[in-house]
């Protein structure tokens, strides 16, 4: 049982992390209790929770920093949907990711445009975020070994800490990823990526956790690259709605296009 | 003093005892100097063709940048930073300096294009279209179409490129880049040239526009610039030019960054002087060969005159006095095959450079350090090639004349009579 109960707190870590991505954040199975209930949390979400929320992006780098506003929608861990809706410059401005695939739509030349592979560790509209981001969460459980480095107390508050190590074939970025959560809630305190040779790239802390739609979740998201501690990237939850009804036609080139 | 004038006169009509002998060792030493130079000037016109293919297609001599954007090639570190530079006092305090041929300015950015389906990651390049085209053979390399119009939202990219993207001249290119202020600047551009510039890295991942277009959709000013590209006149004296152009531009409140090709492509620079080196040792060996035949032809001419040596020893003349005539002998020699060599030497090397051979027939271009290589055999003048190879004919005749001279001084005079 311990072992059963240990593999699935693996999984929702996994889970977990899926939601750290800022699309995929919106389909958190919190408040788990027992391993059966994440078990069936986790099954449900694989099987395809869907989500809408509205967020804010403020970044800030060294020569410049804007705020953006924008709608998403998620379909589980494969698809989802950004539209930009301020500032009115660049309303319009969406991201479809579907599968391993990213496309941006440019309302102002009115195309789509997929992101090529050599562009997928490229900034994500300006932001400390790559496309990569986007698409290799749903990868993460193939992709890479999962253990508990830390169990205990850290400033009050009891947590796992985690070191996730990619499988020697994966096709990832990272050398290591070290992840804590607390156990209380399970919610991620914070996610440090780490490169090949062990460096520090960055570093991203949650905050903010609060009942949105019908669960807990980590309102806020800071990412700080690791070579540039001056710049940032917040993410902020305003609205966060889960099991509304999509399917994927709902993500698809002709809806990315589409002007709301 | 006028007995040594005697001497030389003994060693000029000693030469011409032996009319035909002293025509054949000229001559060889005539013909070796016009080898000498002539190798050195064609690998001179070797090296010249590289540093140019690798100069003249893109890089330019000397580059000028805002001091902290190598190598990182941030956008945002512009010349003269935020505020940018008046564009046309900037080039012109460039220009205005000895030995600037030209200068022209540039932008950079990284983005993608896309055609239809198609997407490539681009170098984005933004050039002034009256202005490149005296620094830098870029778009004069067009295989189809037309230069840059400037402000017409006009692209050429490059033949992979345009193969990658399935894009015809015509065709509409969308062009995404990141911009200054954060956004993502993204427009409409027309396809009107190609480019084939041989170079794959080139052909594959760049893109042209004019530079105030480009400026635009970077969101930047058009006081806001990467690069001033310059060429000079001769582009082995980059690095003084360079140093000296630094040098001008420290007075000024920008503070920029001046290199010179041979610190931008510092392995092209040593292949450069690693040639260099190497017509020293053409001439050494070249020399060192011909020195050997006239050692030979002196040591042959002085045993000859083993009994003249004697009577003139038995007639009281020092030993030193007959080897000093054998060297002038030597001296004599160098100065005849000098003059020689090089009235056989100044018209083959001028016609040579007038009409380069081409052996684009025989074998096609090649690239040798990332720098194009055109199989034409020219010959560059050059000062320094016909002064070393002068000095290392003249050191060849006295060092060859040193041993007969030496086999000389120690005939005694008894001894060669009686033979």
């Amino acid at each position: 049982m311990h072992g059963i109960r240990r593999y699935w707190t693996v999984r929702t870590l996994v889970t977990q992390l899926l939601n750290t991505s800022l699309l995929v954040l919106l389909s958190s199975p919190l408040q788990a209790q027992t391993a059966r209930e994440i078990i069936d949390r986790v099954d449900r979400l694989l099987r395809g929770e869907s989500s809408r929320g509205r967020i804010t992006m403020e970044i800030t780098t060294e020569h410049w920093s804007r705020s953006l506003d924008m709608e998403v929608w998620s379909l589980g861990v494969e698809h989802s949907l950004v539209r930009v809706q301020s500032p009115a410059r660049e309303a319009g401005t969406a991201t479809l990711k579907a599968g391993q695939e990213v496309w941006n739509y440019l309302p102002r030349v009115d195309r789509t445009i997929k992101v090529p592979p050599s562009l997928m560790m490229g900034s994500w509209m300006g932001s400390h975020f790559t496309n990569d981001d986007l698409v290799k969460e749903s990868r993460i459980v193939d992709d890479y070994d999962f253990e508990i480095s830390f169990e205990g107390e850290r400033e009050g508050v009891e947590v796992w800490e985690f070191q996730l190590t990619p499988r020697p074939e994966a096709p990832v970025v990272w050398g290591r990823i070290d992840e804590q959560v607390r156990k209380a809630d399970l919610m991620p305190t914070w996610v440090r990526y780490y490169d090949e040779d062990g460096g520090l790239v960055r570093t991203m802390t949650f905050s903010g956790y609060r009942t949105m739609g019908d669960r807990l979740v980590p309102a806020s998201m800071l990412v700080i690259p690791a070579d540039k501690p001056e710049e940032h990237t917040v993410l902020t939850y305003h609205e966060l709605d889960f099991g509304i009804s999509l399917d994927e036609s709902f993500f698809s080139l002709r809806n990315l296009r589409a002007r709301r | 003093m006028a007995h040594d004038r005697l001497w030389w006169r003994v060693a000029w009509r000693n030469l011409w005892r032996n009319r035909l002998r002293t025509l054949i060792t000229a001559s060889g030493l005539a013909f070796g100097y016009l080898g000498a130079v002539l190798v050195v000037g064609v690998s001179d016109g070797m090296l010249v063709e590289l540093i140019e293919n690798g100069t003249r297609l893109m890089l330019g001599e000397v580059q000028v940048h805002s001091e902290d954007y190598l190598p990182e090639r941030n956008m945002h570190h512009t010349i003269g930073g935020y505020e940018g530079t008046d564009l046309e006092s900037f080039i012109s305090r460039i220009t205005s300096q000895e030995d600037v041929s030209a200068a022209a300015p540039r932008v950079y950015g990284g983005g993608l294009l896309s055609s239809g389906e198609e997407t490539q990651a681009a170098l984005l390049m933004g050039v002034d279209p009256d202005r490149e085209p005296r620094v830098t053979t870029l778009l004069s390399r067009l295989v189809s179409g037309r230069t840059l119009v400037a402000g017409a939202n006009e692209i050429l990219i490059g033949s992979e490129m345009a193969e990658q993207l399935g894009a015809v001249l015509g065709d509409e290119i969308v062009v995404v880049a990141p911009s200054s202020d954060g956004s993502l600047g993204n427009d409409l551009f027309t396809l009107v040239g190609i480019l084939d510039t041989g170079i794959p890295a080139i052909d594959q991942n760049y893109a042209l526009l004019a530079l105030p277009d480009l400026q635009f959709l970077m969101a930047m000013g058009p006081t806001r610039i990467h690069e001033v590209v310059i060429t000079v006149g001769n582009a082995k004296d980059s690095p003084r030019i360079a140093g000296a152009l630094r040098e001008f531009l420290s007075d000024s409140e920008l503070p920029v960054q001046v290199s010179s090709w041979t610190d931008l492509r510092p392995e092209l620079a040593e292949m450069v002087s690693l040639m260099d080196a190497s017509h020293f040792i053409i001439v050494i060996v070249i020399f060192g060969m011909a020195a050997f035949g006239v050692a030979n032809t002196m040591l042959i001419g002085t045993f000859e005159r083993r009994r003249e040596f004697a009577v003139i020893r038995a007639l009281g003349t020092a030993p030193i006095g007959i080897g000093r005539t054998v060297v002038y002998e030597g001296i004599v020699l160098g100065v005849i095959s000098l003059i020689a060599g090089a009235l056989i030497t100044w018209p083959i090397l001028v016609w040579w450079h007038n009409s380069p051979i081409d052996l684009t027939t025989v074998i096609s271009g090649f690239s040798v350090a990332g720098a194009q290589w055109r199989p034409v055999l020219r010959v560059e003048y050059s000062v320094q090639a016909p002064i070393v190879a002068a000095l290392g004919l003249f050191l060849t005749s006295i060092l060859a004349a040193m041993y007969p001279a030496w086999k000389a001084t120690r005939v005694p005079p008894a001894d060669a009579l009686a033979d």
